[in-house]
């Protein structure tokens, strides 16, 4: 079954598009982590067992994410010659009405319907395929168009190019939307040198985090002496509130091995490593899945494609370590050590595993590679700005009204993504600040709105680009508790082995929280910034060198919020427990028990009909109330 | 030839005498059925009964018959030991018996004064008698001796009564060994608030007692030391104490605990670091680990990782022997494999783990959507904090920083199912559903 030729891989294509359009109806569900946790395996079940019960003439499939997490589970109906219609917010009892409104020949029920796909375009090739024959009827032409819905309007699609639309474990799906074609090309009719000119044209920057140039890295390894050679892929996303990686690997695992294979024959490596972090296992699983069905069409393995170049891929499951996220530390944990930086120079490219040269990328650089390589450096140019070419995945979440993953040009202001791709705030609550970089990045204020985003602006503005996290907050959230949040994340994470990081991240923890207790003292706040300077300045990793960021932001943006809890010990944001009390809104409550029955210490009192109050100094501040109230009427001060 | 040799070279002859005890004996039991019942027992040769057996008439009386040569060996029926064993054992050592062989019945405080019905107490009474009489048949003549005794005490035990009996015996100007099994003497009463019934505070008492112990000359204070064995007799005991392991000059330190925090033994794998025999595991285990070993022939170090991940998955923790085990099997120190690889992951444990493992996140989504109260909830509904285990071993809490879900904030993993936008009051049902009446078998 091995791929050899041409006519082997337009074999596999062909084979995949029937499954990816076939000539009967197909129903697919998003079948990622994040649909899982919302109910889609009950929602497929559910579908398998109605479809056989109405004997309808039906394939019901599975398929990875599609990254508007909001609306999951997500299912997809496919009939031939009409549009794709998706529907959300599935329940196995609304999948079982959709498959008896099918079988029943009723029409769809379209006013669950989030969009409407009408042709599908393949990135890599560029080719249409037409899914409606001719214009759609009546109530197809109703529901928006998927190009046209605000949450992927602004969405530029490459490196999440399958994600949702392929089965993740289906090998001849990915070569139907245009997979290994680049493979093909790069080891047929191109030499290392030529494919690492063009990665340099394109101007690819590390999705990793710190955005350094992947041609010049991939360069740097190639030329420097020594054998063997090593390629890995970092997928230990430890970054708090970032998943798009966990969703590339469950969603469309064989473009991140072609990424690899690519980039290890223009080095010259023949074995590579995938470091999935531990709290992924289904991501895991897939990766294990695509890499056996790789090596059983030739894509990987020994003689790729017929050529003479081998190249072997290990999964190396990580074990719960933020810093392993490092590349000397995730170098050190797969020798099977602790997962501690080391001192660069040397870098990894001259001494790597096991001493030799090594070249590792994140997973959204590896998924970024095929693309650029098929339809070449300029291609990708013209997406992005200038010295940010291409585009990025963001994960938008926290208070926004759309929660999900968005693939966008690098260059995208704030707004357009929280307020046209995120639909807003929540519950129309004011917009206070947006986090980006994880525990590295800082938060932005209101004011930066319009800022664009890429690497260069978001230093600047004393955050970072980082893997691409972005934590929207309401004017519920308290500032000073997320700096203290963020400081027990990195005084957590700390490997301990220098000093500025180990220490100082946690002296500035215990200011921090002391202040959040209301028992800050005048100075804390220069203090705080004087403490982060040093450490940003003398910490040995990454990790010390930016875990000031979040004091460092917020001292910068929100100085307000540190006095308020300094010297009028009063919490803005309504969060630090020991500045705030509880209490009910007697105009709002109807009285309806429901907060009364949470409350674990007995502190609400009242009866039916008739509004609740809570008595203070019973009060633990737990909050239930306020999270079961459906009436607003919990206020916190 | 002394009495004493002669009585002992005959065959035994029991002399038995009932004594009344005014009204006390005879008012309830039938004196004369028993006076018939002695004399049918072997080795009896006199049975009599006199109004009150220890007055001067009374005892003239074994010591006639005794001295008549007609016993040599005495039983009085009559009251407690305690009244008047030491009465009738002087009785017959004046008459030429060796005092050891008397032996009392006691019917008046164990038979008359305590049953109700004559009758029984008749039959009660016959039945100690009877034992009596054969019991002292088989008494040997014994001598006194004086040996020399340790005068040193040893009180085990530091609670109030310990300390109390310390400082007593302390003062009388002996020495005291005072062993205490925890690091502190006290023991409840340091927990009291009050004493009962005086209401006075428990600790005033206490504490002064604690310190003069502490400061007194004679008092020699073992704590957090156990008694082990106890050898030899009355005065002269041979007792081991364990002193358990402190490694801390005790007078420098003031307790202030920091080191017991602070211990990287305190999960109990103390390294000896290259064993030269293989260490001890089950057949299973090792051959299911060799299975494992076998894909990473060559790269020992490689495979420690994936292994532990692996042992962990399938124990839910490092189990001891194991981490013995693969440490010698890979040739990598132990203190390597247990203290500094299995301690730097977050998802290593030493320490078993419950049946089910609740992984709350506690990553930046889901904290700015309220988990840190979710969390608070979780510890008060299983009466833990994070990172620890419930006592029914049902479930282990921990907080993990982005299990991937953070579109669904606030999210919450139990084993390998993730649960979205969980809020408070879905909690109690969650536990539920992983909860089995009547606990969990282990
Ligand atoms: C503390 C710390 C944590 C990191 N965590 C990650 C991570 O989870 N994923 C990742 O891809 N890179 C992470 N990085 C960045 C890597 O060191 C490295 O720069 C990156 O993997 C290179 O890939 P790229 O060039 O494709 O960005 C981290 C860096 C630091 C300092
Ligand atoms: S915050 Fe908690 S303790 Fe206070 S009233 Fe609400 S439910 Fe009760
Ligand atoms: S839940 Fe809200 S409305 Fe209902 S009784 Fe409580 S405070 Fe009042
Ligand atoms: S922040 Fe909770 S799942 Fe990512």
């Amino acid at each position: 079954m091995k791929i050899t030729t041409m006519q082997g891989l337009e074999d596999a294509r062909a084979q995949g598009e029937r499954s990816l359009y076939p000539a009967r109806t197909k129903i697919t569900v998003g079948m990622a982590t994040c649909g899982i946790a919302s109910g889609a395996g009950a929602v497929y079940a559910a579908l398998i067992e109605e479809v056989k019960n109405k004997r309808l003439d039906a394939t019901v499939t599975r398929a990875g994410c599609i990254g508007y997490c909001q609306q999951e589970p997500l299912v997809d109906v496919l009939q031939p010659g009409l549009p794709r219609i998706t529907f959300g917010q599935m329940t196995p009892k609304k999948a079982r009405e959709l498959v008896v409104r099918l079988s029943e020949k009723k029409g769809l029920p379209f006013e669950d319907a989030i969009y409407r796909t009408d042709e599908d375009k393949i990135l890599i090739t560029g080719q249409e395929v037409r899914l409606a024959a001719e214009r759609a009827a009546n109530g197809y032409r109703k529901v928006t168009l998927i190009r046209e819905h605000p949450y992927f309007k602004k969405q530029k699609r490459i490196i999440l190019r399958n994600c949702g639309l392929i089965d993740p474990e289906s090998i001849e799906e990915y070569i139907a939307c245009g997979g290994y074609r680049a493979l093909w090309k790069a080891l047929k009719e191109m030499t290392p040198i030529r494919i690492n000119e063009e990665i340099k044209k394109a101007g690819l920057r590390g999705r990793g985090g710190a955005g350094f140039l992947t041609g010049k890295k991939w360069e740097l390894c190639r030329l420097e002496p020594g054998e063997p050679k090593y390629v890995i892929c970092n997928a230990d996303e430890g970054d708090p509130g970032a998943f798009m990686d966990r969703s590339v690997l469950e969603s469309d695992p064989f473009s991140v091995l072609e990424g690899m294979v690519i980039g290890a024959f223009s080095i010259g490596s023949h074995q590579g490593y995938i470091y999935v972090r531990a709290e992924y296992p289904l991501a895991i699983e897939r990766l294990r899945a695509a890499i056996d069905q790789a090596e059983e069409y030739g894509t990987l393995g020994k003689n790729i494609l017929g050529s003479s170049f081998t190249f072997n891929v290990r999964v190396v499951e990580g074990a719960g370590a933020f810093v392993c996220g490092e590349e000397t530390g995730l170098i050190a944990s797969i020798e099977g050590s602790l997962g501690e930086p080391r001192q660069r120079p040397p870098y990894p490219a001259q001494k790597g595993l096991w001493g030799c040269p090594t070249n590792i990328n994140n997973v959204k650089t590896w998924a970024s590679v095929a693309p650029i390589i098929f339809r070449g450096g300029s291609w990708f140019v013209a997406t992005g700005t200038e010295g940010n070419p291409g585009t990025t995945v963001f994960s938008l979440v926290g208070k926004v009204r759309n929660n999900g993953l968005a693939e966008v040009p690098l260059g995208i202001r704030l707004r357009e993504m929280i307020f046209d791709i995120g639909g807003g705030i929540q519950d129309d609550r004011a917009f206070k600040a947006v986090q980006t970089g994880g525990p590295s990045g800082g938060c932005l204020p209101a004011s930066l709105i319009d800022l664009p985003v890429d690497y260069e602006r978001l230093a600047d503005a004393g955050s970072m680009m980082g893997s691409g996290g972005m934590i929207v907050m309401d004017e519920d959230t308290c500032m000073v508790d997320i700096a203290r949040y963020f400081l027990e994340f990195t005084s957590d994470e700390s490997c301990g082995k220098c000093t500025p990081c180990r220490e100082g991240t946690k002296r500035m923890l215990q200011i921090l929280t002391r202040i959040t207790r209301g028992k800050g003292r005048p100075g804390d706040a220069e203090y705080l910034q004087n403490l982060a300077e040093v450490i940003k300045e003398t910490s040995l990793c990454g990790l010390g060198g930016t875990a000031p960021n979040p004091v460092l932001s917020t001292l910068r943006y929100f100085h307000d919020e540190y006095e308020a809890h300094i010297v009028d010990k009063r919490c803005p944001g309504r969060v630090c427990k020991e500045l705030i009390s509880y209490s009910i809104d007697p105009e709002k409550c109807p009285g309806c028990l429901a907060c009364l029955k949470q409350c674990p210490t007995e502190a609400i009192i009242g009866e039916a009909k008739v509004a609740h109050r809570i008595i203070g100094n019973k009060c633990i501040k737990c909050g239930a109330c306020l999270d079961v109230c459906n009436y607003n009427a919990v206020i916190v001060e | 030839m002394s009495a004493g040799n002669m009585n002992l070279n005959g065959r035994p002859r029991v002399g038995v005498y009932i004594c009344h005890c005014g009204i006390n004996i005879a008012g309830k039991i039938e004196i004369a059925e028993l006076v018939k019942f002695a004399e049918k027992l072997p080795d009896v040769t006199v049975v009599r009964d006199y109004k009150f057996m220890c007055s001067d008439p009374g005892q003239n009386i074994i010591q006639a018959d005794i001295r008549n040569g007609l016993v040599n060996r005495v039983v009085v029926a009559s009251c407690s030991p305690l009244m008047h064993e030491s009465t009738f054992r002087r009785v017959s050592s004046d008459a030429g018996v060796n005092q050891f062989l008397t032996q009392m019945a006691n019917i008046r405080e164990h038979v008359s004064w305590v049953t109700a019905d004559s009758q029984d107490a008749t039959a009660k009474a016959k039945a100690l008698i009877g034992a009596a009489v054969h019991r002292v048949v088989l008494h040997k003549p014994l001598e006194k001796k004086t040996v020399p005794v340790h005068p040193d005490v040893l009180v085990v035990g530091g609670g109030i009564a310990g300390i109390h009996a310390a400082l007593t015996l302390a003062e009388s100007g002996k020495k005291v060994y005072l062993v205490e099994r925890e690091p502190s003497i006290g023991g409840h009463m340091a927990q009291f608030d009050k004493t009962f019934p005086t209401l006075d505070c428990a600790a005033c008492i206490l504490t002064p007692k604690m310190t003069q112990v502490r400061l007194h000359p004679n008092i020699e204070l073992l704590s957090y030391s156990e008694v082990d064995s106890v050898d030899g007799y009355i005065g002269n005991f041979d007792v081991k104490v364990r002193r358990k392991a402190r490694f801390v000059n005790e007078d420098k330190c003031t307790g202030c605990g920091e080191c017991t925090v602070n211990c990287p033994v305190h999960n109990r794998i103390a390294p000896p670091e290259h064993p030269e025999v293989e260490p001890h595991l089950d057949h299973e285990v090792k051959s299911w680990l060799t299975n494992l070993l076998e894909q990473y022939k060559g790269r020992a170090r490689e495979a420690l990782l994936p292994l532990m991940i692996e042992v962990n998955r399938q124990y839910r923790y490092l189990p001891r022997d194991i981490i013995h085990y693969m440490a010698w099997r890979l040739d990598i120190p132990l203190s390597d494999v247990a203290l500094q690889v299995a301690t730097f992951y977050n998802v290593f444990s030493l320490k078993p783990r419950g049946l089910h493992t609740i992984r709350i996140c506690m990553g930046t989504a889901c904290f700015v959507k309220g988990s840190g109260r979710l969390l608070e909830r979780l510890e008060r509904e299983l009466g833990i904090k994070t990172g620890e285990t419930t006592s029914n071993l049902n479930f282990t809490l921990e907080a993990v920083r982005c299990i991937g879900c953070c579109a669904l904030a606030p999210a919450i993993r139990i084993d390998g199912d993730t649960y979205a936008h969980v809020r408070q009051d879905r909690i109690p049902r969650l536990l539920r559903k992983y909860t089995v009446e009547g606990g969990v078998k282990v």
